[in-house]
């Protein structure tokens, strides 16, 4: 399935791009044909007998006008921020239109354009579809004005249009868009289409607001656990302790004798399918308390597993070996000049390891989705991040095919990769096909902990030499670490180049920003048969890590400033060079700390943007504290400054999370933690102030922003707290005293 | 039969266990969804509600705990949703999500209860039982402050 990986949007983008302003120009208007719709794909969305004239515009004879948003809102404001560009170029307020989910999910148009899938993720969402939704908006109302001219046998020209009206000002006619969608819908495609000049946007760049808050502070907003449909069961499962358990033997006695419970149903495993789900038991009921009642008196016994003697603390070192076996699958991605022949010659060579913990992903709300299946059709309700993902399910469980697929899409209770995963839409299909009747299946806390389905853990290897006057010369990495797209896309490793983009983030030539005569930078591919699982920021996570805090051990090594260091060693960078100066001048970098504190730098890029973030640590009590967060931001053009602005807020919190808690083990093929008391996330006590300064980037071009805040978070605390203590720390969670 | 008020209302629940925790009586049984479930052990306030005003997490209360009692849910906590939290949150664009916001709403208007002085450590104190995963702590706080200084109803 998906290939999300970020990074390798940073070169296919052009291309996309360049696609679009094939469509801009004309020569590929077909794209927006009205009815061009039913020309691509037979299942066209349900016809109303209004204005249809691409993907995304619906206007009904009574004025109404229904955006599609085709991507899943995971709660990071993706149905405002693609509304609004459609709504801009349509003269259409964005916060006061209608905005629906596609009716058809597969109509071909709205797969991702880098990944090929029907899928949301990798922080792309506005990045992409930014040029293509002005497109359609901007289209939609051509043709709305074509329909005006023409009816008051005006020149087009002399019409414009406002808040949902085409307007001929010198005779002061004007159209509701509703009473032209007959007229409108019969025209040909037209064969200009002007977008708005960016200096006249009403919404773009100037949004604050997100559509659903009024909604979502009254309770009234449905999220996927709030679905109820009738003779609908509710499902808990039991899932195999350890990849790879088999199940033996289940006595659901004492479960069905739960009042509430109907049914205890196995579920086979799917190890045919990448990312599918391990063996279950699943109790069904007609509340999840009662489920989960049932639950507990249930006795399922558990064949051994070859995993039964994994134990994550032991990776590293089988990490460690993995770098220099010659029998190591290894990827070289970025390589010049020759870095062995240096070693020899440095007059300050230092090496270190990094390691990071497995990680959970714990969107608040825990997994949950709705589905109904009957011998032809799946209807599934709920947040699905990942059409594709619930049509395999329907094929590959129900044996169900594409025209079959309904999907009422929800707001999801926030995601950060886990409702990428496919397991619970595999198990819900088998669960709904099985009973007949609708089956919502819900995820305790404890299931969402232990669903096997996480960030990895993670060593890399850094060696630098620096010559006599302190420059640096020669710089080796070996990051290890499983392959994220292995499970779900077989033989991908086997590419002409074998990169896996999504775990070589900020390890390649265009996000590696440093630049020495001689690097060598390398992917080590090491597989713990822990599944792995999509989480944001993914591997920029470890990567940036290392990378940040090996810089600030070089500069120290050699004598010099860590922000001077960073900015000698940056060649043509001149976004990373300005987040960078920016955000230290604002920090008070070089200036006088109050006693006891100390500051830590460090930036990346990812999704097309940049970010630098400093850490201001202070012993507090005797312990030090993270006291401050400050960084600056280009991300090109904010859709969404105020959008932007929270995704990056939420991105530090993560960052601070990953730098002092983030943690799961694994023993003997166990995950340990169970809940928050034993798998800590950062809480409004836990933050430090911040201060987040978004620039005003290049216009027309807008970068992501979910995934940038995090990475850079954990080696400026890192540095702040070695300027602090002295002490440099390699691991995380990192302990504060 | 246990009987308590939930949003000014008198509820008599007939069938309901005494040991289910309120949540649930309140989402399967009352089909009041807007109390949210998150951890089921009291650890992250997405259930939160108010016990006789107090902030209680309603998957740790056990519905025969609140006989005779009055609940309010995020439902109830306005008539009109213009509580002064709800118009604050909204001003401050807080929710990402929202998946948490209920529960953040109903300990924020606990502490507004409480009459206490509302200064970034009391929030503090209130608020760090409800965990936000998409980070919104920071526009909370400025949404509470919003409230507590908004002109009070005549």
């Amino acid at each position: 399935m998906s290939l999300i990986d970020n990074t390798r949007i940073e070169l296919p983008r052009r291309e996309f791009l360049k696609q679009a302003a094939t469509v801009a120009s004309g020569l590929a208007i077909a794209f927006y044909l009205p009815g061009g719709m039913a020309a691509a794909d037979p299942k066209t969305p349900a016809s109303a007998t209004g204005f249809e004239p691409n993907a995304w515009v619906r206007v009904l004879p009574d004025g109404t006008v229904k955006l599609v948003v085709h991507k899943h809102d995971s709660g990071t404001g993706t149905q405002t921020a693609l509304a609004a560009c459609v709504a801009e170029e349509l003269y259409v307020d964005p916060m006061t239109v209608q905005v629906i989910t596609p009716e058809d999910p597969f109509f071909q148009t709205y797969i991702h354009p880098v990944w090929k899938v029907f899928s949301t993720g990798g922080s792309t969402s506005v990045s992409l579809e930014y040029d293509r939704l002005r497109m359609a908006g901007a289209t939609a109302r051509v043709l709305l004005i074509t329909a005006a001219a023409q009816q008051w046998k005006v020149d087009a020209d002399s019409c414009t249009t406002e808040d949902g009206r085409v307007v001929h000002a010198s005779s002061k006619r004007s159209f509701g868009y509703g009473e032209l969608v007959g007229v409108a819908a019969q025209l040909p495609a037209p064969t200009k289409v002007t977008l708005k000049d960016p200096a006249q946007f009403k919404y773009i760049g100037k949004l604050r607001h997100k559509r659903d808050a009024a909604a979502k502070v009254c309770g009234a907003f449905q999220y996927s656990i709030d679905v109820q449909l009738p003779d609908m069961l509710v499902a808990v499962i039991q899932r195999a302790p350890v990849v790879g358990s088999k199940l033996l033997s289940i006595d659901s006695t004492a479960a069905l004798q739960v009042s509430g419970v109907r049914k205890v149903l196995a579920i086979p495993g799917r190890p045919d399918v990448l990312g599918g789900n391990l063996e279950g038991v699943a109790v069904l009921a007609d509340t999840f308390w009662a489920a989960q009642q049932g639950r507990q008196v249930l006795k399922v016994k558990w064949s051994d597993s070859p995993l039964a003697g994994f134990d994550s603390e032991q990776l590293f070192s089988a990490q460690a070996q993995a770098i220099g076996d010659p029998k190591a699958q290894v990827v070289k991605t970025m390589t010049q000049g020759n870095v062995s022949a240096q070693w020899a010659q440095a007059a300050t060579l230092i090496e270190a390891d990094y390691t990071m913990p497995y990680k959970v992903q714990n969107p608040l709300e825990p997994i949950c989705i709705t589905a109904q299946v009957s011998d032809v059709s799946i209807t599934y309700w709920g947040g699905v991040q990942v059409p594709s993902s619930a049509l395999e399910a329907a094929q590959k469980v129900c044996g169900l095919d594409k025209a079959g697929v309904t999907i009422h899409e929800l707001v999801s209770g926030g995601s950060f990769g886990a409702r990428e995963a496919k397991y619970w839409l595999f198990e819900v299909a088998y669960l709904a096909q099985k009973t007949g009747v609708p089956v919502k299946l819900l995820n305790s806390r404890e299931d969402e902990m232990q669903a096997l389905f996480y960030h990895p853990a993670t060593l890399n290897r850094i060696k630098g030499a620096l010559d006599a006057q302190g420059r640096l010369t020669a710089l080796q990495l070996h990051a290890v670490s499983p392959a994220s797209p292995e499970q779900w896309e077989p033989g991908y490793f086997e590419r002409p180049d074998h990169m896996d983009y999504s775990t070589t983030e900020a390890i390649t030539a265009w996000d590696f920003a440093y630049r020495a005569p001689h690097l060598d930078l390398n992917w080590v591919k090491h597989e713990s048969n822990v599944p792995s699982g999509w989480y944001r920021s993914v591997s920029f996570i470890p990567n940036v890590f290392a990378v940040e805090s090996f810089m600030d051990e070089l500069a120290h090594a050699a004598g010099e400033d860590p922000l001077a260091f960073r900015l000698a060693n940056m060649q043509e960078r001149p976004r990373h060079v300005a987040v960078l100066k920016q955000a230290a001048e604002r920090a008070g970098w070089g200036q006088p700390l109050p006693p006891g504190s100390a500051l830590g730098i460090a930036t990346n890029q990812g999704y097309s943007s940049f970010i630098a973030v400093v850490a201001r640590v202070a012993t507090v009590d005797g312990k030090p504290k993270v006291e401050k967060l400050t960084c600056v931001v280009d991300c090109g053009l904010a859709v969404s400054p105020g959008g932007v602005e929270e995704q990056i807020y939420g991105g530090l919190m993560w960052g601070l999370g990953h730098a002092l808690f983030d943690r799961l083990d694994i023993k003997q093929g166990r995950v340990v933690q169970s809940n928050f008391h034993d798998y800590r996330v950062a809480r409004m006590s836990d933050m430090p102030a911040t201060d987040i300064v978004v620039l005003d980037g290049e216009p027309g071009k807008p970068g992501g922003v979910g995934e940038l805040g995090s990475p850079s978070v954990v080696p400026a605390i890192a540095n702040a707290l070695f300027a602090l203590t002295g002490v440099r720390q390699r691991s995380t969670p990192l302990k504060l005293g | 039969m246990i009987a308590f008020t939930v949003n000014g209302e008198r509820r008599e629940l007939d069938e309901a266990s005494p040991s289910m925790p309120l949540l649930w009586v309140l989402r399967d049984q009352l089909k009041l969804t807007g109390t949210k479930f998150g951890c089921g052990m009291g650890l992250c306030g997405a259930c939160t509600v108010h016990l006789d005003g107090v902030a209680v997490r309603s998957c740790q209360v056990p519905l025969a705990a609140v006989a005779g009692h009055g609940i309010t849910t995020i439902e109830g906590l306005s008539p009109t949703h213009s509580h002064p939290l709800q118009v604050a949150w909204v001003a401050e664009d807080v929710p990402q999500c929202g998946y948490c916001q209920s529960g953040q709403i109903m300990s924020a208007a606990a502490l507004l209860n409480t009459g206490a002085a509302i200064t970034d450590d009391s929030i503090r104190n209130a608020m760090s039982g409800n965990i936000c995963r998409c980070g919104t702590y920071g526009r909370i706080n400025k949404a509470i402050k919003r409230a507590a200084n908004a002109p009070k109803e005549a």
